[in-house]
């Protein structure tokens, strides 16, 4: 026998067999054909499963399985056609009805034809490359049943229009729903998502633009996102209850898109009730539900944040800039914390803490606090505010609380070193003239300070705090000598040696101190100079303070503390009941505008007029004249008379600070120009100022122009050399 | 207690089991159809039986492995009728799982030698998912089922074969070297049938192409081949398993390995393809793994710059054990190598078995086979195959833990892992040895 013919007839051997009873495969179909009829008509009770399984078995055995395979498909086609008849003659709300009635038939009467053909499953079957039985099922419900021409179009306007009238509020029958779209799941993912899901989304897309579109015209932004949410929520509970759960993303993104992401924009801006007046309001569940709805678009949480932004510098700049509010420091930096509160309690409340907003939010103080360059100036007083008396009496909690705030919006500046200077004046005045509420409170600041900026930022202050408590100690060894408290009739003295550098003083402080005086200051001078070798001291009369005690008509006694440049002016009216200005200004060497001050306040503010001007005005003219107030009487016996000092600096002072801040930025900005170069060698002139404005922003932001006047400075010094090709490049010289 | 009480007339033996103890054999099973309620079981009213009409002494063994999970098989049973009954039963797998446990090179016997009928020697050895095999010889190649029963050999147009490789338990595809008049190349066959069932073309600008298919690997989707033609059919040819169509096509010119590949691996755990073009085949050892997506070299190794020195060792075969991330390898003097898969620029590091000077030169030899299951290593030598045994994370601490030899059949000339099975093809006579763990409850030895 050749090759080619034994691979061709395997099948021979049987050929005899079925010649001996040539009816043998129809008879056993026969039996078979019969029993699926009875199976699908249900009355399968009458026969035997064996007997079944066993001719099945006998036919595949004798390579009847292709007549076998074919009659199955053949009958069951037979049948199913006959359901979809009946399925399609269903009227109206019974039509699904019958098809669930029909589709749980089916399932059954496939299980048990299942079972008597399982051997042809699992040899012929699978021998063949053939659609296993159940399989082949759910393939013919699906073309003769789902999908016959009569059924689709009838079963997917039924199924929409259910969903239809659920969504406009009427009850339907859910568990038929749910078995329906279950059976669709179980012919397969694709015919599913073809002949149902696909249709319901394009169903649903046209039934929220058309709603959405009616709901924006007739409702607010609060409303309309409640409305939102709601329905968002009944969609997803609808996948819950009928529908299969690979379409929940896929119809919340419908919702999304139809209702919110196409409506973002207007939901927004809406007016009187958009996002804008829901923060203004502090609406906190209005703000909550359009965080957590706009989440869900892409786009939604930065066209909030934009929005928000936006509104925070407007209306931040408006804060800062507003002349009215730049009267009182205080009530405008206590603005600027009510504000940040407000904005922190909804980022914190409605927003989840949303790190995205948190930015936004310092962004935006950032932004609008640096808008007015009065702003380190301003902090510093709130601080000096609360330091001097604001905080009295308050908890250490409540004094941290405000002490971090303070220390929140200082991080927002730019200008660090201005609030520096403003600082340590301040700070200067508190210490000297023993007003400060709490040390514990005034070292907690610095500390703070020191964490944020780093040990050069505060070394100063500290050592402003070292020289009050060496003063102390300095004043106990003097009195110890008995040169400070000698006999009761002379003037105490209470020195408080401070370090240049250290502090804000302004040299050429002078003035010629009353004789009495002076000599209580030689006292200790020596003194001082006996213990301190190589020391220079330097009296800095512009900050002291006196206690006198004055005698008035009627024997009127009472003690009036004052500034030292006061207690100058006072004593020369030991010796006069009246001195022209003139006279003073020789008699005492006061600067000009710090003895109009102090003339100011002795003369013209009402209840502590120890001395009379004439004439009578609230300024101080050259040719006034002074007159000892005979007739003053004040309730108390201790009279403060405070030298009139504008607590924001008037309009020169800020030059001068300015100024002064200036000319202290020049050597960090030239120290930051060699520490680049040094390491660079060579750089152009871009790099330079990006690099020193990189290292020098946590102090301030160095202007361009300056830095390119430092570099030129060096360059003169010969720090620096243009590069000889390049006049672009800066080299460094060793 | 009554309920689930079953009286069985099988062949007009009686008896008496549990609804239990049927269920055992699964809902896929004629047993547990034959008891389950959409039947409405009308027993005989006489007798209060249910009649099947087979042949009660296989059904006493049957049941008891119901009942016990072990399979006693009384002396002087047959084993096909067994297996036949089974069948009918619909639990073939239990006594399949009663009788074959995991494959363990440790506990391994020799269940079978088949002698083949082929003239010429078996030049390759296969194994199928289920244990069955198919042996190339010249220009067939020869299919037994996993009873060891001989199906319809197959040729592809009486060209030689260079590979064959089982898709399915009853799916083979053969590789075969090209004809003129556009027969050969490479095609798959229903073993059951015997008849082809796809032609895989190399489609190159709409024009079918004549090709020589060389080795051959698959995957659960794919089937990948080494392929040399006239032009463009240079390099590693991608086919659906299914529809036999064409999926990709990675060129490379002439002369350059991946064509001319001799071993192909599917790696299924990292979807590598291991291609690897070996001696004699090349005269440069050329070891690398392909991305099957991207179709990009991820790995190689080469002994190129290795060739010519003093103790020059030549790779003859390679196997990569996934689990242990290793490619094995193995030279002229049957001396074992292992390459880190995980890096690449690895060197070979050779664990020396054997001294080279004790090789004879005048004997035929029959060049070490090497074949893989988990971090067992297969290595064949001479007429025996050891067995190595190694720690996950590295082959080569393996120790050698067996050795496998059978008095006849001299030396071996392939050797194949597959279906909980080793099969062993020897050379001098036409005859393969099936190797396998016996299964745990299996308690008389059938053979």
């Amino acid at each position: 026998m050749n090759p080619a013919k034994k691979k061709n007839f395997k099948i021979e051997p049987f050929k005899h067999k079925v010649e001996m009873d040539p009816k043998y495969a129809e008879k056993t179909w026969k039996i078979l054909e019969d029993a699926i009829h009875e199976i699908y008509n249900h009355n399968a009770s009458g026969l035997s499963f064996e007997e079944l399984y066993r001719n099945a078995y006998n036919m595949v055995l004798h390579k009847y399985g292709e007549k076998l395979y074919s009659g199955v498909v053949q009958t069951m086609t037979q049948h199913l056609r006959e359901i979809a008849k009946i399925i399609e003659g269903a009227q109206g709300g019974l039509f699904l009805e019958e098809l669930d009635v029909k589709w749980r038939e089916h399932n059954k009467s496939l299980q048990m034809i299942r079972d008597i053909l399982m051997y042809m499953d699992r040899t012929f079957v699978n021998n063949f490359n053939k659609t296993p039985v159940h399989e082949l099922g759910l393939n013919l419900w699906r073309d003769h049943i789902v999908r016959s021409p009569q059924i689709r179009d009838r079963l997917l306007n039924t199924l929409l229009d259910l969903v239809r009238r659920e969504r406009t509020g009427e009850v339907i029958n859910r568990g038929l729903m749910r078995n329906i779209t279950k059976m669709l799941v179980e012919l397969g993912t694709n015919v599913y998502q073809e002949d149902f899901e696909r249709p319901f989304l394009d169903a649903a897309s046209d039934f929220y633009r058309l709603e959405s579109q009616q709901l924006i015209e007739t409702s607010d932004c609060p409303d309309y996102l409640r409305k939102a949410e709601k329905r968002l929520n009944e969609e997803i509970e609808r996948v819950a209850h009928y529908l299969d759960s690979k379409s929940e993303p896929k119809i919340t993104q419908v919702v999304e898109r139809e209702v919110i992401g196409n409506r973002m924009r207007l939901l927004v801006e809406m007016e009187n009730s958009g996002l804008i007046s829901m923060l203004i309001d502090d609406k906190y569940d209005d703000l909550g539900r359009m965080y957590n709805l706009f989440r869900r678009i892409s786009t939604g949480l930065q066209t909030m944040r934009e929005l928000m932004t936006a509104h925070l510098r407007e209306t931040g700049r408006q804060l800062v800039m507003d002349p009215e509010r730049l009267k009182d420091p205080v009530e405008f930096v206590q603005r600027l914390l009510d504000e940040k509160d407000k904005y922190d309690r909804i980022i914190q409340q409605s927003f989840h803490n949303d790190k995205m907003f948190q930015n936004a939010l310092n962004s935006s103080f950032e932004y609008f606090i640096n808008l007015n360059i009065r702003s380190p100036e301003f902090i510093s007083l709130f601080v000096d505010d609360k330091l001097r008396k604001g905080l009295k009496g308050a908890s250490e909690e409540d004094v941290e609380l405000v002490l971090d705030k303070v220390m929140m919006l200082f991080r927002y500046l730019q200008e660090k070193d201005v609030f520096e200077k403003y600082y340590k004046q301040h700070l200067a005045k508190r210490l000297l003239s023993g007003r400060t509420v709490s040390d514990d409170a005034e070292r907690s600041l610095i500390v703070k300070l020191k964490t944020e900026c780093g040990y050069q930022f505060t070394s100063k202050l500290e050592g402003m705090f070292t020289d009050m408590k060496t003063s102390r100690d300095t004043m106990q060894g003097f009195n110890a000598t008995g040169a400070g408290a000698e006999g009761n009739e002379g003037p105490t003295l209470t020195v408080q040696v401070l370090t240049t550098g250290s502090w804000p003083t302004q040299s050429g402080a002078r003035c010629n101190m009353p004789t009495e005086i002076l000599a209580m200051c030689d006292k200790f001078k020596m003194y001082y100079l006996s213990t301190h070798t190589g020391r220079r001291l330097t009296w800095q009369t512009n900050m002291g303070t006196a206690d006198l005690k004055a005698t008035f008509g009627d024997g009127n006694k009472h003690e009036l503390n004052v500034s030292t440049y006061q207690m100058c002016i006072l004593c020369l009216f030991n010796q006069a009941d009246r001195l022209s200005y003139r006279e003073i200004e020789q008699a005492t060497d006061i600067p000009a505008p710090d003895l109009k001050r102090s003339l100011q306040s002795l003369a013209c503010v009402k209840g502590k007029n120890v001395l009379r001007k004439e004439p009578m005005s609230k300024d101080i003219s050259e040719d006034d004249t002074f007159v000892f107030n005979d007739k003053f009487s004040s309730k108390f016996y201790k009279v403060k008379i405070s030298t009139v000092v504008a607590q924001k600096e008037s309009e020169p002072e800020k030059q001068e600070t300015r100024q002064k801040v200036e000319e202290d930025r020049k050597p960090q900005i030239e120290a930051a120009i060699v520490r680049i170069m040094k390491s660079r060698r060579l750089l152009d002139h871009n790099n330079i100022i990006s690099e020193v404005t990189k290292q020098l922003q946590a102090r301030f932001m160095p202007n361009p122009a300056v830095i390119k006047k430092r570099i030129e400075s060096l360059i003169e010094r010969e720090f620096l050399e243009r590069d000889r090709m390049d006049r672009k490049l800066y080299r460094y010289l060793a | 207690m009554a309920h689930d009480r079953v009286h069985l007339n099988v062949g007009g033996k009686h008896f008496v089991t549990s609804r239990t103890t049927l269920a055992n054999a699964g809902r896929g099973s004629m047993l547990a159809a034959v008891i389950d309620e959409n039947w409405q079981l009308v027993p005989d009213a006489a007798s209060n039986e249910l009649f099947i009409d087979r042949n009660p002494a296989y059904f006493t063994v049957l049941l008891d492995l119901l009942r016990t999970g072990e399979l006693h098989v009384p002396p002087g049973m047959l084993e096909k009728p067994l297996y036949r009954e089974a069948e009918y039963y619909g639990i073939l797998d239990h006594v399949k799982a009663a009788r074959k446990g995991p494959l363990n090179g440790n506990r391994l016997d020799c269940v079978a030698s088949i002698s083949g009928r082929a003239t010429g020697d078996g030049t390759a050895i296969r194994a199928s998912p289920d244990g069955g095999c198919c042996v190339a010889h010249g220009s067939m190649v020869h299919v037994y089922d996993w009873l060891m029963e001989e199906q319809t050999p197959l040729t592809l147009d009486y060209v030689n074969v260079n590979d064959v490789g089982f898709l399915s338990s009853n799916r083979v595809v053969i590789c075969t070297g090209e004809r003129e008049n556009g027969a050969g190349g490479m095609a798959s066959f229903n073993t059951r049938t015997g008849k082809i069932e796809h032609k895989f073309q190399v489609v190159h600008d709409g024009e079918s192409k004549n090709f020589t298919a060389g080795a051959l690997a698959s995957s659960d989707k794919h089937v990948y081949a080494s392929c040399r033609g006239r032009s463009y059919e240079y390099g590693v040819g991608t086919w659906d398993q299914i529809t036999g169509q064409q999926a990709s096509f990675l060129y490379e010119g002439p002369g350059r390995p991946l064509g001319d590949a001799c071993k192909m691996q599917w790696l299924p755990r990292t979807n590598l393809l291991l291609v690897a073009n070996l001696f004699p085949s090349s005269d440069h050892s050329f070891i690398t793994l392909l991305d099957s997506r991207t179709k990009g070299k991820v790995w190689s190794w080469t002994d190129a710059a290795l060739r010519g020195t003093a103790d020059e060792k030549i790779v003859m075969d390679t196997v990569a054990m996934e689990e242990c991330s290793t490619v094995c390898v193995v030279n002229q003097f049957d001396n074992l190598g292992f390459i880190d898969m995980r890096a690449n620029n690895q060197c070979v590091r050779w664990s020396y078995r054997y001294q080279p000077s004790k090789i004879s030169e005048a004997e035929e030899r029959f060049y070490s086979k090497l074949a893989c299951s988990g971090s067992q290593l297969f290595s064949s030598k001479n007429d025996s195959v050891y067995v190595f045994c190694s720690p996950d994370w590295d082959a080569a601490k393996g120790v050698q833990t067996a050795r496998l030899r059978r008095k006849e059949g001299g030396a071996i000339s392939d050797i194949s892992v597959g279906g909980d099975r080793l099969f062993v093809l020897h050379n001098e006579e036409d005859v393969f040895d099936v190797w396998e763990t016996p299964g745990s409850s299996q308690i008389v030895d059938i053979y």
